[in-house]
């Protein structure tokens, strides 16, 4: 038997190196309680390797042993967190933006559409009453203002939001590409660490931080991969691959960025400039299913699936351009009805032309004179004579001729499409005389005859003015729809962020620290410690006897 | 299941920010007396109310019509009235010509009165409301007869002045003073004569002649006229009378459609100071939870 003297204490000390590990293990979890993304480690802590004893006895216990320190976490949560946070960035984006949306209609209030399109029609009907006063002649010059302007503000805002939602997409880009530098960062760092036999745990931690944020603004998946070779401790070395739809934009230590480049054409025709076109870096097409950056660009390229003008169907949501084309639409049938008299009235879809403001008479018997034109490029209404020249113009350069047998004229219907909300206006010639030019009379030289007026008054009614019906069922068709829209959004965005919760919570209940348990750890390796520095004293009593008082 | 100190946070911030949305929710109406503030909030709330938006303002505009409708026939009425005063002053003046035994003075004073009356007529003819001649038609803008009782412009009897006053009811406000003034033709052309004027000129020429017969073969004109101002009154009379139910069923639509309106979109302040003040106290109930369960650790009793 071979028991050598210093055996028992060197047994101890290895009892207080391993509950001196685990004490500052504890202190390690207790500082990164909050940290994001951190998840609890605990000590891998053995016997030691035991002492054969020669003469067959069996084996000696020596101690104990760290071998290795893991972090507690649960990696099918993580996948499940990446696939349902993106959806979760999906909704709050476009939840936010139907929000900005509906705040640009202004409605329901006391100042918004209804209102100035009631406030417009009122001010005809109060011409009708007195078709020769020049004051109410004036007021309906300014409810037409106010509601031309109406249009133009709306436009703008739209502008200004599709640029804001630009924006963001470029940001949006760039922080996924940021993240992916990070993450092929940590990935070779993981790798050296781990080549060597260690576990990189916080490195580790860190990167799945990362990919949580990256999952939030994108659809993306992230696996290991075996790279068919083993680690020094027997372990298969991996590599670690971010993806989005397939492609990779994370492989170990390459990384494919996204671009964004101003698109030569436009998507759809009511877009503002140089929208950003994403795409991958090296050309190919970026598939976005899910996340943030698919949700700015839904909300900015979405005119509801309509074919854009790459040939290929919009995104299936009613963004920006869905709700310009809507406001073109009106306009352009409304000022054309208004115009003209060229309307569907009877509901069998084919136009009809009846008397618009162009049939009747101004106070002095003119005639011809249109109540809505464009601005100009320089902001200014075009004059219902210019208008003319102008749709003419356009009509010749696109090929569009007069069609004899239909009773109106294909060139000005043609004409029409030039007016959109960002340039209706009322004509130069109602701005400049309204006393003179609105015609409220079926007959020249008449000022009390009003059945011009009238006839223009109960377009208000014809309900095949639009597919959608009369011209404020159009409207409220956009504003229920809107408001279903991000009722909807809303909903989806509760549900998600219900289960993101849930998800997070679970990945809490495993990783998270609790600083109770890191107490009552704290508790026992103290006692443990006290205990092996007692074997340690004891030891040295013992040593004491034997060195000391044995002695001569 | 394991709790963690983290998730006993998350879990507590998570339901505060719900209550406290839900208090902001009923805020919100509190503050604005709105059910809602976007169409998000409740499509369907939305739509209806901006449906009875255009229906109230279009029951305004048509009120205000009425009310100008109404004013233009008042002023038409009592020019009719006046004229049906007129033709029975004219009638008894001739009624005394063509059978008394009356002095050349005599009928000298009611030539002279019949010259009045025709006059006063032309002046009834070119009536005005707010500077707008009521009996021109369409040219509101140019009295209808001159002062020799001829037409001063063309006027048909198809220049009927229409207002609105409900959906696609519209209701001729005017009488086309050719229907007035001329009994037997149809239409008025600028130049000719009126025949109501006419009838007034021969009973004054017949005067002047003194002749009995034709003052009396007159008369039975005279009571043609009258029968035509009637019927000119009469079919008045029921317009006015169309204007004045509907007005009071505009009144009535108004005040229908102002209430559905209100109970569309308005809150209502019991319930929702009832739902506020449910939500505040199950949010202090939360906070005060809240604060119990996460301040102790194990730490605090390891002294």
């Amino acid at each position: 038997m071979n028991n050598t003297t210093y055996m028992g204490i060197e047994i101890a000390m290895r009892g207080l190196y391993s509950s001196q590990r685990a004490m500052a293990n504890i202190a390690h979890n207790i500082d990164n309680t909050n940290t994001p993304g951190y998840s609890r480690q605990v000590i891998n802590q053995t016997a030691a390797r035991p002492l054969l004893v020669a003469n067959g006895a069996g084996m000696l216990g020596m101690g104990s042993d760290v071998v290795g320190v893991d972090r507690v976490r649960d990696t099918f949560l993580d996948e499940k967190y990446w696939s349902e946070v993106q959806y979760l960035g999906e909704w709050s984006v476009k939840a936010t933006i139907i929000e900005d949306i509906q705040t640009i209609y202004n409605e329901p209030s006391d100042f918004g559409y209804t209102k100035i399109i009631n406030d417009f029609f009122s001010s005809l009907q109060s011409l009708t009453t007195d078709p020769s006063s020049l004051a109410t002649r004036a007021m309906v010059k300014e409810k037409g203002i106010a509601l031309a302007k109406y249009f133009n503000s709306v436009a703008a805002h739209f502008d200004h939001l599709q640029d804001d939602l630009n924006n963001m997409v470029n940001a949006k880009v760039e922080e996924i590409n940021n993240l992916a530098d990070q993450i092929r960062e940590l990935n070779i760092q993981i790798h050296q660490y781990e080549v060597m036999g260690n576990k990189a745990n916080d490195l580790r931690d860190y990167r799945g931080y990362l990919v949580d944020k990256l999952s939030q603004l994108v659809n993306c998946s992230a696996y290991e991969v075996d790279t068919g070779l083993k680690l020094p401790n027997g372990e298969k070395e991996t590599r670690f691959v971010v993806t989005i739809s397939g492609k990779a934009l994370v492989d170990h230590e390459r990384v494919m960025h996204l671009k964004c480049e101003s698109r030569e054409t436009k998507l759809n025709e009511e877009d503002i400039e140089n929208l950003f076109e994403v795409s991958w870096e090296d050309g190919n097409k970026l598939n976005l299913k899910s996340g943030e950056l698919k949700a700015y660009i839904d909300m900015r390229d979405g005119n509801d699936g309509q074919i854009g003008s790459n040939g290929e169907s919009t995104p299936n949501c009613k963004g920006i351009p869905y709700y310009q084309r809507k406001m073109n639409e009106f306009v352009r049938i409304f000022a054309m009805a208004f115009n003209e008299g060229i309307i569907d009235i009877d509901g069998d879809g084919i136009l009809d032309n009846t008397e618009g403001h162009v049939d009747g008479y101004t106070l002095s018997g003119n005639t011809g004179i249109r109540f809505f034109t464009m601005l100009d490029e320089y902001g200014n209404p075009l004059s219902s004579a210019d208008f003319e020249a102008r749709a003419l113009e356009y009509a010749a350069k696109s090929g569009i001729t007069d069609d004899p047998s239909t009773p109106w004229d294909e060139r000005l219907v043609a004409g029409y499409q030039k007016i959109t909300a960002r340039n209706f206006s009322i004509s130069f010639d109602i701005e400049d005389d309204p006393s003179e030019n609105i015609a409220a009379s079926s007959k020249a030289g008449e000022a009390g005859n009003n059945e011009n007026l009238n006839k223009l008054l109960a377009m208000r009614h014809n309900t095949y003015m639009f597919m959608e019906g009369a011209p404020e069922d159009f409207i409220k068709t956009v504003i229920s729809s809107m408001g279903v829209d991000g009722q909807q959004y809303n909903q989806y965005l509760d549900v998600q962020e219900g289960i993101v919760m849930q998800i997070n919570n679970r990945r809490q209940s495993i990783s998270g620290v609790s600083l109770n348990e890191e107490m009552t750890e704290l508790v026992k390796q103290q006692q443990i410690y006290g205990a092996a520095a007692t074997m340690i004293r004891t030891y040295g009593e013992i040593l004491d006897i034997l060195v000391n008082r044995l002695g001569i | 299941m394991r709790i963690t100190n983290n998730m006993l946070i998350n879990n507590m911030m998570q339901n505060l920010s719900n209550n406290l949305v839900k208090t902001q929710k009923y805020f919100n109406q509190l503050a604005s007396g709105k059910k809602i503030s976007l169409p998000s909030d409740d499509p369907i709330v939305a739509s209806k109310a901006l449906k009875l938006r255009t229906d109230v303002a279009e029951i305004n505009q048509y009120k205000r019509n009425t009310d100008d409708a109404m004013a233009w026939m008042d002023i038409t009425e009592s020019t009719l009235n006046h004229m049906t005063d007129l033709i029975h002053r004219a009638k008894e003046l001739t009624n005394q010509a063509a059978n008394g035994t009356n002095t050349d003075e005599d009928v000298f004073k009611i030539r002279e009165e019949m010259v009045e009356l025709k006059s006063q007529l032309i002046s009834l003819g070119n009536a005005t409301y707010a500077g707008r001649y009521i009996f021109s038609g369409y040219k509101t803008d140019k009295p209808l007869l001159n002062d020799d009782g001829t037409f001063n412009i063309n006027v048909d009897n198809s220049e009927q002045i229409k207002f609105e006053i409900g959906i696609g009811d519209n209701i001729n406000i005017n009488v086309p003073g050719s229907d007035l003034f001329n009994r037997t033709i149809t239409g008025a052309t600028a130049g000719s004569k009126s025949e109501f004027v006419d009838t007034f000129d021969k009973i004054i020429s017949a005067l002047e002649a003194d002749d009995k017969d034709q003052l009396s073969s007159l008369l039975g004109d005279l009571d043609d006229e009258l029968n035509n101002l009637l019927r000119v009154r009469a079919s008045l009379g029921a317009r006015m009378n169309r204007v004045e139910l509907t007005a009071g069923r505009l009144e009535d639509d108004n005040i229908n459609f102002t209430r559905l309106m209100s109970k569309n979109e308005d809150v209502d302040i019991a319930e929702a100071i009832m739902n506020l003040q449910n939500e505040e106290n199950v949010y202090r109930a939360s906070l005060a939870t809240g604060a119990r369960v996460i301040q102790p650790s194990l730490l605090d009793f390891l002294k």
